[in-house]
């Protein structure tokens, strides 16, 4: 099959979208013939035109509550924001107006929408470019969270995400832009809410989001070489979150180890590690469970700094071990 | 300032002292060195000194309380001072040094390491994973008596399953149904198959001698009269004298010579059937002659050596074992000998013996030789200080003088209290008692 | 010069529209002060902020709007609802929280929103259904709907980002929005003389580029006349405009407010430029109805009224099975 990467995955499914559903736009800061800040959206304008590749001013909760707007008055917008933190300032209009106003409203309307938006740290984009604020998202009923690790479930759950009836977050992680995987060029859907299990193993499971996902992959091929089988669980979607496979991973191999940039205080990791605690795993569990987040500073500019504010493969292989006894 | 008194640690092993009396009262002056109070630890009693001087302020603990060590139990110090009126919690000295140390502030992480530390020594639980939990449940296996290989002897699944592996009773399946359908508890099954495997026949065995158990209660009689005075004398013996068993062979083919020829010579005088008992009461009494430390008693941390010779003879009775005296043993003739034992059998088996009859006795005989035995250790009847046991005759081959032949042969056990007698001088005894019923023309000398 | 005021209308109404008008003010008048009873009873929970004083800015501006132009509203925001349209018994169910109510019991006073007659909703958040207007806006120009979206909010508002991050886009994109601040003098306590160093704070359209007006919210004639002028050039592709209505609430900010922060003499001022009984005025002057016919039309917004208590009280309550309903799509 053919390989692209990550970037060309998310930029292909918005296309193609475009091009078979006219409802659906895109609008952002420098989307246009600069082809947005990462580039995402290169060559849309050209395709596509202005009208439906708006440029926006720098007004990030303009924009959003424009895209709320929109969404409710029957357009289906794709909000890029050009860094993940940039959300601070829209979160009045996805987190008071988009995730509320279908309950509010006793079920009339909807906000169909999708913010794509670049996250996480690796670039030396330092402190207020670099963070990785998903939990925030997770934790307000009505929005959708979704967090693909790779080429293929970035296209699909991006489709899917468009489809969707409701606002969704979509967090593309700068240091995936330019990873390869193989991705089918006819448009697919991948169904919110549906984990996937990138590695099976038996004696311990890594979930892990995003670029965790790839450093417990390399992690679990040295922990192989040791003969320990390392199953690796990408959740994919936060919100709704797959609690099935992800338990049944556990019960399984009765050990689990939750992976992820964010901040561990508060981050997603501690969610999954309570549903785990509550669920029918929790008789199988053979060991504490582990999480490995962000240090609890802002991320640093230096890149040494930088490397060890997040988890890296060493730290996931000590914390298997040490999960498993064998540290 | 008041120094604590703490509950010393006065041994390695010692966890908890008992209070036994306090030897100053609140309110006494108390010097350096002073007696304050006593304690039974696992190992001793002993009075605790006083390393302060002052007055003991406070008491915290009665006489009979079992305390911890390194808990305070009392203060000493200027009269007025005020203490808590409760103990405080516990701490030994090394803490309290640390504590008085100048030192940095802790971390975070220390500080949260120690209260986890001081939770687990709170909950006092087993340390074990939901996992082994769940096995140990589905096992019927209590999580108390599994070792953990975890950190800090956290247990495992796989630790429950190397126990459960360890009480894994085999069986097969049909063998595991009978079990099940009469609720047996298949452990208490024992199995006759490979490897111990429980098998059709096991259970129908089980289930059979559980049936004449239920039908044919075992008969239960409480220790009393005779049987209990057994009892409490071989207790007694048994557990209070090392004993030390010697034995030898003897050839007996010229007692059984003499006894041929003095059998009807013996009958004649006294209707009494001459028996090898009466040639070996004869030999160990005139042997005890030379020996005069095997001959004696332990009474009351004294050695007596006895002048007399009484020879004691185990009798068996109904329901337990009488040992009538032969007094002055040396000094009759087999004949006599012969007419004295066994009209005392006689009077032991209907219970008539008088009680000069039944004491006095310094070395006693006790002889099997009747039965298919051919040694054993016999426990010594105190105060006496040893005992012979005297095993069957039984035709043996032997080597005399280079060639093979066959010989009537005999064990003689020799018991001996260690206390007062060491192993040469029996060894003597019994090696000359040996030569002597090997050659028993001795005795005419 | 001795025509009367209705003359200066420049929209084309019939007798029998003006006097719907008219009692749809009463409509507001009387329903806002039953609220006020009924809170100050303790028989509607929560909060709630009333627009008695202010009927003119809403009835009027929804007067020139079609059915399928569109409102965003704000948390004072009854009034707007009634006048695009919205059946008081569903309004005054929501607030008992009944099933029946627009958002089923489940928004309460600050969330009515009437989707189907073009009303995206009141908003709790000051300033935050500005953007929203921008949106829907997109969609009538993207979707070549034609439709206009009248954005209301207060003075308050116009000191939020979204406010100018909002105007601006709809500048830029050349939007079909209508710009409504109904200045109402205080935003909660503070005065806007306080807030806002200009006299007008229509003033505020010119650094975005587009036409804004000031004009005097309890007259019905002008609200209808600026409204309808900025609606056509928002129908006509000439994008935004802001309208400045200077009115004033009768009432506190909400329930708990004591107004220590004005005089009763300015209340008993404003209070005699009532936006009914001026409307009434005109509509007698120019032989619309007479008195009697306006107290008959008085009467029976007074009736409707009471009977939407009824209705709303009359209605069943949510369960537990509706706590989750509505979450997702």
């Amino acid at each position: 099959m053919r390989v692209i990467t990550y970037l060309e995955a998310v930029r292909e499914a918005m296309q193609q979208e475009m091009r078979q559903n006219d409802d659906v736009y895109i609008l952002g800061e420098d989307i246009g013939l600069y082809g947005g800040a990462f580039g995402v959206t290169r060559g849309m304008i050209e395709e596509f035109g202005p009208e439906r590749v708006r440029n926006t001013p720098i007004s990030e909760s303009g924009i959003a509550g424009a895209a709320v707007g929109s969404a409710l008055t029957g357009m289906r917008p794709i909000l890029e924001l050009q860094f993940s933190d940039f959300i601070t300032i829209a979160t009045d209009q996805m987190v008071n107006q988009a995730a509320k106003l279908r309950y509010m409203y006793g079920g009339k309307g909807n906000v169909p929408m999708v913010l794509r938006t670049p996250s996480g740290s690796g670039t030396g984009a330092a402190a207020q470019h670099s963070q990785s604020l998903e939990a925030w998202m997770t934790h307000i009923p009505g929005l959708k969270v979704i967090q693909p690790s790779t080429a293929y479930d970035a296209k699909g759950l991006l489709k899917a995400a468009i489809d969707d009836a409701n606002p969704v977050v979509f967090y593309e992680h700068k240091l995936l832009y330019g990873t390869k995987s193989e991705v089918p060029e006819d448009l697919y859907s991948i169904p919110i809410g549906v984990a996937d299990v990138k590695r099976e193993g038996t004696d311990i499971t890594i979930v892990a989001t995003a670029v965790m996902v790839h450093k417990s992959l390399e992690a679990a091929k040295e922990l192989e070489k040791e003969g320990i089988s390392v199953e690796v669980v990408d959740p994919r979607t936060l919100v709704p979150l797959d609690e099935e496979t992800i338990v049944k991973s556990v019960a399984k191999t009765g050990h689990l180890v939750v992976v992820h940039e964010a901040v561990k205080r508060g981050g997603y990791g501690g969610e999954i590690a309570s549903m785990i605690a509550e669920s029918e795993a929790f008789d199988y569990l053979d060991a504490p469970i582990k999480r490995l987040g962000g240090v609890a500073a802002p991320i640093p500019y230096n890149p040494e700094l930088e490397k060890l504010a997040v988890p890296q493969v060493p730290d996931i292989i000590k914390a298997v071990k040490e999960t498993l006894n064998k540290a | 300032m008041a120094k604590e008194i703490f509950m010393p640690k006065l041994s390695s092993t010692m966890e908890v002292g008992t209070l036994l009396q306090w030897l100053k009262e609140e309110g006494d002056p108390v010097q350096v060195g002073d007696p304050l109070f006593e304690i039974m630890t696992d190992k001793i009693n002993i009075e605790v000194e006083s390393y302060e001087e002052g007055v003991l302020l406070k008491k915290y603990y009665e006489v009979d309380d079992e305390v911890p060590i390194n808990t305070i139990i009392g203060y000493i110090g200027e009269a007025g001072e005020t203490v808590p009126d409760e103990p405080p919690a516990s701490e030994g000295e090394e803490v309290q040094e640390e504590v008085d140390s100048p030192k940095a502030e802790k971390t975070t992480m220390e500080q949260e390491q120690e209260e986890l530390e001081e939770v687990e020594g709170q909950v006092g639980k087993v340390r074990a994973t939901p996992a082994a939990r769940r096995v140990a449940r589905e096992n019927d296996l209590s999580l108390e008596t599994i070792s953990g290989s975890g950190p800090k002897g956290r247990i495992h699944e796989q630790d429950v399953l190397d126990a459960v592996k360890e009480n894994a009773v085999l069986i097969t399946p049909l063998a595991e149904k009978m079990a099940k359908d009469h609720q047996l508890d298949v452990r208490k099954i024992e199995g006759t198959g490979i490897r111990g495997k429980i098998e059709k026949s096991d259970v129908e065995r089980y289930l059979s001698s559980q049936k004449v158990r239920e039908e044919e209660p075992a008969e239960r009689v409480k220790l009393k009269g005779l049987r209990k005075a057994v009892a409490d004398k071989m207790l007694e013996s048994a557990r209070s004298i090392p004993h030390v068993t010697l034995t030898t062979e003897v050839d007996m083919t010229k007692v059984i010579d003499i006894r041929k020829n003095l059998l009807p010579i013996v009958e004649n005088e006294t209707g009494y059937r001459l028996s090898f008992t009466e040639i070996i009461i004869k030999s160990t009494a005139h042997t005890l002659t030379k020996h005069r430390n095997i001959n004696a008693s332990l009474i009351d941390n004294e050695i007596v050596y006895n002048k007399a010779v009484n020879i004691g003879l185990a009798v068996a009775v109904d329901n337990g074992l009488i040992v009538p005296s032969i007094h002055d043993a040396d000094k009759k003739g087999l004949a006599e000998l012969t007419a004295v034992s066994k009209t005392l059998g006689k009077k032991a088996r209907d219970s008539k013996l008088t009680p000069a009859e039944m004491t006095g006795s310094t070395f006693t005989i006790s002889n099997l030789g009747m039965y298919a035995i051919d040694g054993f250790t016999p426990i010594i009847n105190p105060p006496e200080t040893a005992i012979l046991g005297v095993g069957r005759i039984t035709e043996k081959p032997v080597v005399v003088d280079g060639n093979i032949t066959v010989r009537p042969m005999m064990v003689l056990s020799l018991s001996f209290d260690h206390r007062a007698i060491d192993g040469a001088p029996a060894a003597a005894f019994l090696t000359e008692l040996k030569e002597t019923l090997e050659n028993p023309y001795s005795l005419f000398v | 010069m001795s025509k009367n005021r209705l003359e200066d209308l420049q929209v084309e109404f019939s007798h029998d529209k003006l006097k719907e008008l008219y009692k749809t003010m009463w409509d507001i008048r009387f329903f806002e002060e039953k609220v006020d009873e009924f809170f100050a009873k303790g028989m509607i929970h929560g909060t709630t902020h009333l627009c008695v004083g202010q009927e003119a800015s809403a009835v009027g501006s929804c007067a020139v709007l079609q059915e399928e132009d569109k409102i965003t509203s704000t948390h004072r925001g009854h009034g707007h609802c009634i006048a695009k349209g919205a059946e008081v018994d569903r309004m005054m169910a929501e607030l008992f929280g009944r099933t029946t109510g627009y958002c089923k019991g489940k928004g309460g006073s600050m969330h009515i929103a009437d989707v189907d007659k073009g009303n995206l909703g009141a908003n709790g958040i000051v300033g935050g259904g500005i953007p929203l207007a921008v949106g829907s806006a997109l969609t009538s120009y993207m979707k070549k709907l034609n439709y206009v979206t009248v954005c209301y909010f207060g003075d308050g508002a116009t000191n939020e980002g979204s406010f100018h991050e909002a105007l601006n886009l709809a500048a830029v994109w050349n939007l079909p929005v209508v710009f409504i601040c109904e200045n109402n003098q205080y935003g909660m306590s503070g005065p806007v003389k306080d807030m806002v160093k200009i006299e007008n704070i229509s003033e505020r359209a010119k650094s975005y580029g587009f036409p804004g007006v000031t004009i005097d919210g309890n007259d019905m004639i002008e609200v209808m006349n600026a409204t309808n002028e900025a609606v056509e050039r928002a129908r006509s592709d000439q994008g935004p405009t802001l309208i400045e209505m200077k009115t004033y609430r009768w009432k506190g900010h909400s329930k708990s407010d004591a107004r220590l922060y004005r005089t009763r003499e300015e209340e008993n001022e404003w209070k005699e430029k009532d936006p009914i009984k001026r409307f009434k005025d005109v509509l007698i002057e120019a032989n619309v109805f007479s008195e009697e016919d306006a107290e008959a039309i008085k009467q029976a917004a007074k009736q409707d009224i009471e009977n939407s208590v009824t209705f709303a009280q009359n209605s069943p309550m949510p369960t537990e099975d509706d706590l989750l309903t509505d979450v997702y799509a």
